[in-house]
């Protein structure tokens, strides 16, 4: 059986659910084809897709065993241009955070390319397959409307105070909080566009529920230090890495 | 003396109205610095999503300019203090510090930067302090006239 991550704690566990490919993740909202296409600002709703290269089909591709091996993904297939979609989370609980979902994302797509920074996390593929892997990653347990950011550039937020209303700060204010409504809404795309209509996102988790699923350790909240079989195996990774890499000869 | 309130979420206009007016209240609170993130152009969006409003303390109008995130406050007596505190434990939820690490959270002395606004005019000392020094001064300072009446 794969070992994804350690720990006893609820968080742990929140990991080993993100990381483990056959987990189904609790959905929590829907959001239409159309808004999430929006959303990415990539093309506008119902436009065709521009493609970079002839569908493989039509293509004469050279004899390669490990083509023939690889199934490619829909986009490949069809020649799409390679497009991304980035989310900042914010270390309030916000329920993924960057390493988790590089973590998670390499073990649940296929075809992705992912990178992380400390507050950001990218994830590119060909434009159909974004499509397809951004509408997962909005509705379900990935994605809280107040705390995680859909935020394509002026990517930051992720260690300022929140807003009052419980949402993380964004200078650009693509994601609002709706008085009327208690609902967050996004009035731009992610590169800060103004929408013609708003997507709505929906209500914010209340902050028990974030607690219950973030992946975040934290003083208050589950501190890490409390999760003593994590940092068991932590603590045993760095000395094999220390040993291993600076002196294999000493051994300890 | 200078004290800092932090709240530990950045306040909206409402809440910042209502403890910019208890503050005001208060006998001893001399000057009031509010500091935080500027407010986007919110021309172009539709009424219910704006923070950006025109609060009142003390019967004066006054635009905001920020999103609260610090409220520094120029006082004379310790004691005034625990008032302050429960003023802030009113309104503030998600709590927040209040700071005496510093002697002067308001600076008190003029700078090269005020002689090269100003010029050689001269400046009273409660104005000293109270302007960011990249704006137009009467974009950032409203004065507020003492409340007299009780």
């Amino acid at each position: 059986m794969a070992q994804f991550y350690p720990g006893t704690s609820q968080v742990a566990q929140n990991r080993r659910n993100f990381t483990d490919p056959d987990y189904e993740l609790e959905k929590l909202r829907e959001i239409s084809d159309e808004d999430v296409v929006k959303i990415l600002g990539h093309r506008a709703p119902g436009e065709e897709y521009k493609s970079v290269h002839p569908p493989l089909d039509e293509m004469d591709e050279p004899d390669c065993v490990v083509r023939e091996l690889v199934a490619p993904i829909d986009g490949a297939k069809a020649g799409d241009r390679i497009r991304y979609i980035q989310f900042v989370d914010s270390m309030y609980f916000a329920p993924a955070h960057p390493f988790l979902r590089a973590r998670s994302y390499l073990n649940r797509f296929r075809g992705v390319d992912t990178g992380t920074l400390s507050g950001r996390q990218v994830i590119e593929a060909r434009e159909r397959d974004v499509e397809r892997i951004s509408k997962e990653l909005l509705e379900t347990e990935y994605f809280d409307t107040a705390r995680t950011g859909i935020r394509g550039k002026s990517v930051h937020g992720h260690s300022l105070r929140l807003d009052e209303d419980g949402l993380m700060f964004d200078m650009l204010r693509r994601q609002v909080f709706n008085k009327e409504t208690g609902i967050v809404e996004m009035v731009k795309d992610q590169i800060g566009r103004d929408l013609d209509e708003p997507v709505i996102l929906g209500e914010p988790l209340d902050e028990n529920t974030l607690k219950e699923k973030t992946t975040i350790y934290r003083i208050d909240g589950e501190a890490y230090k409390d999760d003593k079989d994590a940092v068991e195996v932590l603590h045993k990774i760095h000395i094999t890495r220390s040993f291993g890499a600076y002196n294999p000869e000493a051994g300890w | 003396m200078d004290i800092e309130i932090f709240p530990h979420r950045v306040l909206g206009s409402d809440t910042t109205e209502k403890i910019l007016n208890d503050l005001e209240s208060l006998e001893d609170v001399r000057r009031t610095v509010i500091q935080g993130p500027r407010f986007p152009n919110e021309d172009t969006l539709p009424a219910k999503y704006r923070e950006r409003r025109v609060i009142q303390v003390n019967g004066e109008n006054i635009t905001l300019k920020v999103k609260t995130g610090r409220i520094f406050v120029e006082l004379t007596m310790e004691s005034t203090i625990d008032e302050i505190e429960k003023i802030c434990e009113k309104y503030i939820s998600f709590g927040f510090d209040i700071n005496q690490s510093r002697t002067n959270y308001i600076r008190k002395q003029r700078t090269v930067s005020d002689n090269l606004k100003y010029g050689e005019m001269d400046l009273p000392d409660e104005l000293i302090g109270m302007t960011d020094q990249y704006s137009k001064f009467d974009e950032h300072v409203s004065i507020i006239k003492k409340d007299d009446l009780d």
